[in-house]
């Protein structure tokens, strides 16, 4: 599946990753192993019924935010830092920060950088920038952002990807002894559309979080 | 009329069907006649669970919410949570409650405690 796919070549680039920052001598940088092993976690499923064929198995599955994620900056001195520093900034630009969003009447929690597949935007081509309006929750690593039912001014932008179809199903309607039986396929229309950011939620309040 | 033989008309149609069964045990999977039926039984029941699937994952996530709630307070339970929800005019649902517990518990303790008051 995509999201299979997706996260594979996000353990290469990882793993590539964590080979160089063993080389280095720094303390810091060996516990950024530990982060990304949790990222690259196979997704569980309670995706909602907009990928109901394809079972839950699709939804991302959040980084913990109990660790802390030490981002550290690599040094510019060393040759090999040059080389070193392309690969090692992929990790750290990632926001701790994710959304509850409100699309086409399904909740889907939402990480900046990832994708999900909603049910089909009409108007919408590719490469279009989007923005979703209806954010009920906003948790960052320190503070949530509770909607009462919407958190204001907040908005989640996105980029679609990809209009499509979801898998087919075959809706097969059968009365026992009745002669009576009916074929159907049905594909139904998604869109696929990737978050690029969350703003907008710094002026409401905050509630700090809850220590477990 | 010109006599007709039926040809590969009925194997075609019968490959299509073993495909669909080829995973399915012993006879079934073997028998061309058996594979008929146990695709009717296959088809009918998928149709049927795709409606019970939203039920039963509903009923899923109302057992995860209600085990973290209960470790968030004495006398405190997943209805008084929903009640408590609704008041405050939340619109979270009970999907996202249950990732929420799942992977953030911090968080739905926060959530908790925003409305309780």
């Amino acid at each position: 599946m995509a999201s299979s796919s997706a996260t594979l070549s996000l353990c290469s680039a990882f793993s590539s990753h964590c080979n160089v920052a063993s080389r280095r001598s720094s303390v810091i940088l060996g516990s950024i192993s530990k982060p990304s092993v949790n990222l690259v976690k196979p997704v569980i499923g309670f995706l909602s019924p907009s990928t109901a064929s394809t079972s839950r198995p699709a939804f991302p599955v959040a980084p913990k935010f109990a660790e802390s994620v030490v981002e550290a900056k690599p040094e510019t001195t060393d040759v090999e830092a040059v080389v070193v520093s392309d690969v090692a900034e992929d990790k750290p630009k990632r926001e701790e920060i994710f959304a509850v969003v409100m699309v086409g009447g399904r909740q889907y929690i939402v990480f900046p950088g990832r994708y999900l597949y909603t049910q089909r935007l009409k108007d919408a081509n590719v490469d279009d920038q989007i923005v979703l309006n209806k954010v009920l929750l906003v948790g960052t690593k320190t503070h949530t952002y509770i909607g009462k039912p919407v958190v204001t001014n907040a908005t989640v932008h996105a980029v679609v990807e990809n209009q499509g179809l979801n898998d087919k199903v075959v809706v097969f309607k059968y009365k026992p002894k009745k002669k009576y039986r009916r074929n159907i396929g049905h594909r139904q229309p998604n869109t696929r559309i990737r978050i690029t950011g969350i703003t907008g939620y710094e002026e409401y309040p905050a509630s700090p979080n809850v220590a477990v | 009329m010109t006599r007709i033989k039926r040809g590969y008309i009925a194997r075609r149609r019968r490959t299509k069907l073993r495909l669909f069964a080829s995973s399915f045990r012993g006879a079934h999977s073997r028998l061309t006649r058996t594979m008929t039926q146990q695709r009717i039984r296959a088809l009918v029941s998928a149709h049927r669970d795709r409606g019970k699937r939203k039920r039963d994952f509903r009923r899923l996530w109302i057992t995860r919410i209600n085990a973290v709630i209960h470790e968030a307070g004495v006398f405190y339970s997943y209805n008084r949570f929903i009640h408590n929800l609704y008041k405050k005019q939340l619109l979270l649902n009970r999907k996202i409650l249950a990732q929420i517990a799942l992977l953030n518990r911090s968080c739905l303790y926060t959530i908790s405690n925003e409305i309780k008051k």
